[in-house]
């Protein structure tokens, strides 16, 4: 008997059978070790392809934004770093800028020097999550993991010296930073550099050149662009579909027109493209830190003539961000008093995620897990 | 990796177009709505009725000075007695322009005021609207699945009104009374 | 009148007298416990039952990672090859069924609750439940705001609180051994 199929066999397409099926309804519960965090998705399954998903979230909810009416603009910071909790001081960067634009305060160089160092290894950290988490999704459980924290916590070791605090440490304050950066910051920063570098290498041995993850990531749920832009991408995810949209280079804001840079870009919006353009970012963001680093000028790091209570009669404004994961808008809107009048984020991993139906219907269960993985949600950002 | 010069990018770079400019564009294209406009520190304002709503924002869209083809955030504002605010935030990938559209609302209670969905044109606007409408109790005509996406299914609450209080956190952790175990 | 300087007392050099203060300040005499193990051969230890069972179950704790913010970001780098919790013999699982100890960590909020409890209910007993970050403990930050439950001791009942926004990795570390210590106090009580 051969192993073939014979001539005759029809190649059944799904929802096609010959006999009674019934859809099976799964819940991806808000606790999974795969969701990246309490978030639930129902998938309706015909045997193993999904035919429909619909996403539940508010798992997390925690009122940043309630919360920021009733706190001080300083106070308020202490919420949304905690909103991208991977990479907590390039929220921090952003809010402090929506508050420096309504009330028109002035940011010493140095400072935006810094802030731009922070942001990047923030950034460098987030994207070392999602490498390990989305090598552990796609099958090599617990070694890219491995290898992306001890990345991560050289950088947090390299932020506490810095800051005081490995995730939050309410570092940046509108009109600077808090504190001068310590003395051999240059020397432990290039250390930090290199090791990093040479982790970036290792990650692209063993998951770029390896055939079992290309073939499971190549050609999956591809996604034009001008799909991409109707969904609401923004950051990698559109950048995969060959839309080299960087907010560091379309609307520029602090030092970055100083800084030399590229934005690299996918090709087809797959999974695999993803992946790529985010390995390929962190080296563009080393690039920039290396720069920085170089250009560094001397002075003040914080805005000398800022009052004791920040009070702002008016103003309103829409700050847009390159956060890690997208564009991280913080709308804020102010009428007078030591409060924020409203202030609400723009999150991307909530925009990116409004868009998983379309991506997930029609691929297989265990690819609608990495599809999932290659979004790269932070829940905090996506319940606020 | 993909090195694009910076000259080949599809979309202008860095490009701050003065609002003076797209004011006097919006006015020539769309001068049949009736708006009026304003400023914020980052983007040019305009405020517009919700019953001049799904046209103007048709306008913006399919016409080609101003092709605005990215929703990027709908934010709703109470401002109490003297009503609410919807505020839209739209990008032209081609032109390079952002603008901010307002849309003035009546004050909060039921029941809810109406605005005209934009998920026909903007399929980002699904979320964004739900968020609205359970944050605020805006209603939005023509959204396809209009439930709570934050907040539990059965709720009817609307937290970002100003006249939904904070509680006090010792009432919250049952500690009205004082301190746990200390006794006046 | 001689020209001899008079007689200068012998001078002593300078020490502290404390007079009864040692004696006022020995620590009490707590009676010495009873052995807990005794040796009999060379790797062979007799002991009672209660100390087996109890050092057993110290030693193998498997925490089910119930990480919901940013707590579990923290909770993994205790994880992981920096600050290595499998020495202790922690191995985080991610099913219920086989875990012994619940880390909450993160916020709870009021939608998530009836999850916590029903993954609570869901462990076999004996169970335990480490509350780790300021949001399990009491609310944390979001004190104000009702749709966060204010401490997930409201729910569920908490054997050790681990304090930080988030807690250093050493201090979940300090956690564990805590717990590791009540199990061994609490090793005559049944269940």
């Amino acid at each position: 008997m051969s192993i073939w199929p014979e001539e005759d066999t029809k190649v059944l397409a799904p929802g096609e059978a010959e006999f009674d099926t019934v859809d099976m309804t799964l819940n991806i519960g808000p606790a999974h070790p795969a969701t990246h965090g309490v978030f639930r998705m129902v998938l309706t399954v015909d045997g193993e392809v999904v035919v429909g998903c619909e996403p539940y979230i508010g798992y997390l909810h925690r009122g940043l934004e309630k919360l920021s009416e009733n706190n001080d603009y300083r106070q308020a910071m202490g919420y949304w770093d905690r909103t991208d909790y991977l990479a907590g001081m390039a929220c921090e960067v952003a809010y402090c800028m929506a508050v420096e634009k309504l009330g028109g305060i002035e940011v010493p160089e140095r400072a935006e020097y810094i802030r731009v160092i922070m942001t990047e290894l923030s950034r460098l950290n987030s994207h070392f999550m999602f490498l390990g988490a989305f090598g552990q999704d796609v099958g090599s459980f617990g070694t890219t993991f491995t290898w992306a924290w001890r990345e991560r916590e050289r950088i947090y070791d390299l932020m506490e010296e810095v800051a005081g605090d490995r995730m939050f440490p309410t570092y940046i304050r509108p009109g600077g930073v808090s504190m001068d950066l310590p003395e051999n910051f240059e020397p432990r920063c290039r250390w930090v550099l290199d090791q990093a570098k040479r982790a970036l290498d290792e990650f692209d041995r063993l998951l770029t050149g390896n055939e079992v993850f290309v073939e499971r990531t190549r050609d999956l749920s591809p996604i034009s662009t001008e799909k991409a832009i109707q969904l609401g991408f923004t950051g990698p995810m559109l950048r995969a579909t060959g839309l080299p949209w960087d907010l560091r280079k379309a609307e520029p804001y602090s030092i970055y027109p100083r800084l030399d840079f590229d934005i690299p870009v996918g090709k087809q919006g797959d999974v695999f493209d993803r992946y790529w353009v985010r390995l390929a970012e962190m080296w563009q963001s080393i690039r920039i830190i290396e720069q920085c680093l170089e250009q560094i000028p001397g002075g003040l790091v914080l805005n000398p003539d800022l009052p004791k209570t920040l009070r702002i009669d008016s103003g309103e404004c829409y700050l847009r961000f390159e956060g890690t994961k997208g564009e991280y808008g913080v709308y804020g809107l102010a009428r007078g008093g030591n409060k924020p009048y409203r202030m609400k984020l723009r999150s991307p991993s909530f925009c990116n995620l409004s868009g998983l139906q379309e991506l997930v219907v029609g691929t297989y269960l265990a690819d609608a897990i990495i599809i999932l993985g290659s979004i790269d949600i932070v829940l905090g950002e996506v319940d606020k | 990796m993909s090195k694009k010069a910076q000259s080949g990018m599809p979309y202008p770079i860095g490009k701050q177009v003065p609002h003076e400019e797209l004011k006097s564009v919006i006015q020539r294209v769309l001068k049949e709505v009736p708006v009026e406009f304003g400023a914020t520190s980052t983007d040019l304002d305009v405020v517009v009725q919700p019953d001049d709503l799904l046209r103007f924002v048709t306008g913006l869209k399919e016409r080609k000075e101003l092709a605005f083809d990215f929703l990027r955030n709908i934010a709703g504002v109470d401002f109490g007695e003297e009503g609410m605010a919807l505020k839209y935030h739209f990008y032209s990938f081609k032109h390079g322009h952002a603008l901010q559209v307002t849309v003035p609302l009546r004050a909060a209670g039921e029941p809810h005021p109406v605005v005209p969905s934009l998920t026909s044109l903007y399929p980002a606007a699904n979320w964004h609207e739900r968020e609205a409408h359970e944050m605020f109790g805006i209603d939005f005509e023509g959204h396809p699945n209009l439930k709570n996406l934050l907040l539990e299914e059965d709720l009817h609450i609307h937290p970002l009104l100003k006249a939904h209080p904070l509680q006090a956190a010792e009432i919250l952790q049952g500690i009205e009374s004082g301190p746990p175990g200390f006794t006046f | 009148m001689t020209t001899e300087s008079p007689a200068t007392p012998e001078i002593r050099p300078y020490k502290p007298d404390y007079g009864a203060e040692p004696e006022r300040l020995r620590p009490v005499d707590f009676p010495a416990s009873r052995v807990a193990y005794k040796v009999v051969l060379p790797g062979v230890i007799q002991t009672g039952a209660d100390t087996i069972l109890a050092i057993s179950r110290k030693s193998s704790l498997w925490p089910m990672t119930f990480g919901l913010a940013c707590c579990a970001i923290e909770m993994m780098g205790a994880f992981m090859a920096n600050h290595d919790l499998d020495r202790f013999g922690i191995v985080p699982w991610a099913s219920p069924r086989q875990s012994d100890v619940m880390i909450v960590s993160g916020t709870v909020t009021k939608k998530m609750a009836p999850a916590v409890k029903l993954l609570y209910e869901q462990m076999p007993a004996p169970k335990y439940v480490i509350s780790m970050g300021a949001c399990a403990t009491n609310g944390g930050p979001y004190t104000e705001y009702d749709r966060v439950l204010q401490g997930v001791d409201k729910i569920i009942p908490v054997d050790i609180y681990v304090p930080g926004c988030p807690p250093r990795p050493e201090a979940l570390l300090d956690g564990f051994l805590a717990l590791q210590r009540k199990i061994m106090e609490e090793k005559k009580m049944v269940g």
